[in-house]
């Protein structure tokens, strides 16, 4: 689903950072993997690469067996409109618009019809047990209810990969393991899942665990969620 | 692309900031309607000043005796110049000419019964009712027959005629007869009168007042031409008569005074100078102001931007293409010109008819000289339309830059803008 050959991000500011230093990564579909590492180890820089949010500067990502690099505006648009889900730890929801009308501005953008937008979005917000809070505005939800929100807006395109940014950052531990439940069931319907977190409780989750380093991968070990006792880990 | 939702977001965006789009539409809506209202002023006054030369017709001439200002031939400097009989016969004798009327002035005494006035008593021929541009209210002016048995007729002003008529239970004094330096005179008629002065101007064929008052010199002369076409004709003319005139009279070529000579066609072409330059002033404001409410768009067009960075990223990254980014925010801008611009257009043209109104009913407002100074204020509609238009598209420029900067930005810059 994922292939990455030697991706290499060089910031240019007063002084140049290179913060991704020639990355090889595989990710097969249907994998639920995440990005370990310290703050500055370029984990979030690598996601957004994944999410064709920020280009990279050398190498080649492959997205579903189709190269992307150098693509236009319209095309880097169509790839996360319809391949892509995203999963925010600040959940960037729109704030002037209602959960229903936030879950379905994804579908705005593929030129679905309002009245089957507005269906969609209502199945997937209900499916997170969100139906009663569709008319609400974001900031008349909890955390928990707007990550679910943003879960909801990630997955009504139903896209072949989600891409989630520290998911659980801003939520207390049994949100957070709530949170994660729901993208684990979400794996466990087949969509290829990268999460990535500071937290060792959040990565024992996840099947394989990528641990980044100073912009290099130091090492991929496989895990077994289902080993652990996620409630004692995550604090 | 420009479905309903379309539309809702955008003005969404509009009702999310009521005041800031208040204020820049209202920026919009005074450059509108200041231009109208400075264009229709200016077209108020233009009206107002050439309605007062309306009446008169072009190809007239008129020459006024004057003082000179060099000594020649061993006159000294100074002297006056008055015009006579020679000047008439110069003046027919030249073949640009047309019709000569002189104007032979003398102050008098007008009775009617208890009633007297002072005015001007004006020694004219027919045709200088069409030179002087004189409307006649009631009766008629004088006419070639009066002018041939020297009858003893006059038209009086309007104010005169009210003035011995008042108290007196007559209505009209047409056929009436009035004393004048105690001489009997008929009333032919009453003209609207262009006071120019307290003093009311009366009118009598020349030929009798040449004899009853026994006068064979005149201050003014007044004459139609044919065949000046042009402002060069005119101005050759003019030189050439000048000229002439100073052979007449012994007075240098030289002289700016001795006589003056005024051209009826060069003066309304300097008066439509006069105005062009006003026109053009008030277009330089008009435009000024309507280029301050396009700055203002395009201020206000790059703060909505800007706070709408993260927003704008979000939508990116959800799918969102740069076209509909883009037309969004220059839509945006559109909107705000085209209804505030709209409402400027329709306040501008509203008070202007107002005002149109009120001088109608009124009567048209004019100086103290009974000259009119301000009428029909009104400007044209596709002058209006096309500002408006000017202003729309600029509306949409403004709006272009800022959007698209936005476009160009990173999705994940524009999230984590702060």
């Amino acid at each position: 689903m994922i292939k990455l050959e030697n991706i290499n991000k060089t910031y240019f500011g007063a002084q140049p950072l290179h913060v991704l230093k020639g990355i090889n990564l595989e990710v097969g579909e249907g994998e639920l993997v995440s990005i370990m590492g310290a703050s500055g180890s370029g984990k979030s820089t690598l996601l957004n690469i994944l999410g064709i949010l920020d280009n990279y500067d050398e190498g080649d990502y492959y997205l579903a067996g189709k190269l992307v690099k150098n693509l236009s505006e319209n095309q880097a648009a169509e790839f996360r409109n319809k391949l892509i889900g995203f999963i925010f730890q600040s959940f960037n929801l729109i704030p002037f618009k209602t959960a229903l009308e936030n879950v379905a501005l994804p579908l705005f953008y593929q030129g679905v019809n309002r009245k089957k937008r507005n269906t969609m979005a209502m199945e997937y917000l209900e499916r997170f047990g969100l139906k009663e809070w569709a008319d609400h505005y974001p900031n008349e939800l909890s955390g928990g209810q707007k990550q679910r929100v943003s879960i909801a807006r990630a997955l009504v395109t139903s896209p072949k990969i989600i891409l989630a940014d520290e998911p659980t950052g801003a939520l207390d531990s049994k949100t957070s393991a709530e949170v994660m439940q729901i993208l684990r069931d979400v794996n466990a319907t087949g969509i290829t899942m990268v999460i990535v977190t500071h937290e060792r409780g959040i990565a024992n989750l996840t099947r394989k665990i990528v641990y980044l380093k100073d912009g290099v991968i130091e090492s991929i070990s496989e895990n077994d969620p289902n080993k652990m006792d996620f409630t004692k880990e995550i604090k | 692309m420009f479905n309903r939702d379309f539309w809702s977001e955008i003005f969404m965006a509009l009702r999310r900031n009521k005041l800031r789009t208040i204020l820049t539409g209202f920026a919009i809506s005074w450059g509108i309607f200041m231009l109208i209202i400075l264009l229709s002023a200016g077209n108020g006054l233009k009206n107002g000043v050439t309605s007062n030369f309306a009446d008169r017709i072009k190809n007239t001439y008129t020459i006024w005796s004057s003082s000179t200002e060099l000594p020649y031939k061993g006159h000294k400097a100074g002297r006056f110049i008055m015009l006579n009989n020679k000047d008439v016969q110069l003046i027919e004798s030249l073949h640009q000419v047309d019709e000569v009327s002189p104007v032979l002035s003398k102050g008098g005494t007008i009775v009617f019964g208890e009633k007297s006035r002072s005015v001007e008593m004006n020694g004219v021929k027919p045709i200088y009712k069409n030179i002087d541009g004189i409307k006649i209210l009631e009766g008629r002016f004088i006419n070639e027959n009066d002018m041939k048995n020297k009858m003893k007729v006059v038209v009086l002003d309007k104010n005169s005629n009210d003035e011995l008529l008042r108290t007196t239970g007559e209505t009209s004094l047409i056929g009436k007869t009035v004393y004048i330096n105690g001489l009997s005179f008929t009333v032919i008629g009453v003209s609207k009168g262009m006071a120019f002065g307290e003093m009311g101007q009366c009118y009598a064929p020349y030929s009798t007042l040449k004899i009853v008052f026994n006068v064979n010199e005149f201050y003014q002369l007044s004459f139609t031409t044919k065949g000046l076409n042009t402002e060069n004709d005119n101005e050759l003319f003019k030189t050439e008569l000048k000229r002439k005139l100073a052979a007449l009279h012994e007075f240098s070529p030289e002289d700016k005074r001795g006589v003056w000579i005024n051209s009826q066609m060069l003066d309304s072409l300097e008066t439509m100078r006069i105005f062009n330059t006003i026109n053009i002033f008030i277009w330089v404001i008009g435009i000024a102001m309507l280029i301050s409410g396009v700055v203002g768009v395009s201020n206000i067009m790059r703060i909505t931007v800007k706070e709408r960075t993260n927003e704008i990223g979000i939508r990116k990254a959800l799918g969102a293409k740069p076209r509909s980014i883009l037309l969004s925010i220059v839509m945006e801008s559109l909107v705000i010109t085209t209804i505030f611009g709209y409402i400027g257009m329709i306040c501008g043209i509203g008070v202007m008819e107002l005002v149109n109104m009120v001088l109608e009913s009124s009567g048209n407002m004019s100086d103290s000289n009974g000259m009119s100074v301000f009428m029909n204020p009104t400007v044209d509609i596709s002058i209006v339309i096309s500002a408006t238009l000017v202003l729309i598209i600029s509306g949409v420029a403004a709006g272009f830059a800022p959007a698209w900067k936005s476009v160009k930005v990173k999705p994940i810059e524009a999230m984590n803008y702060r």
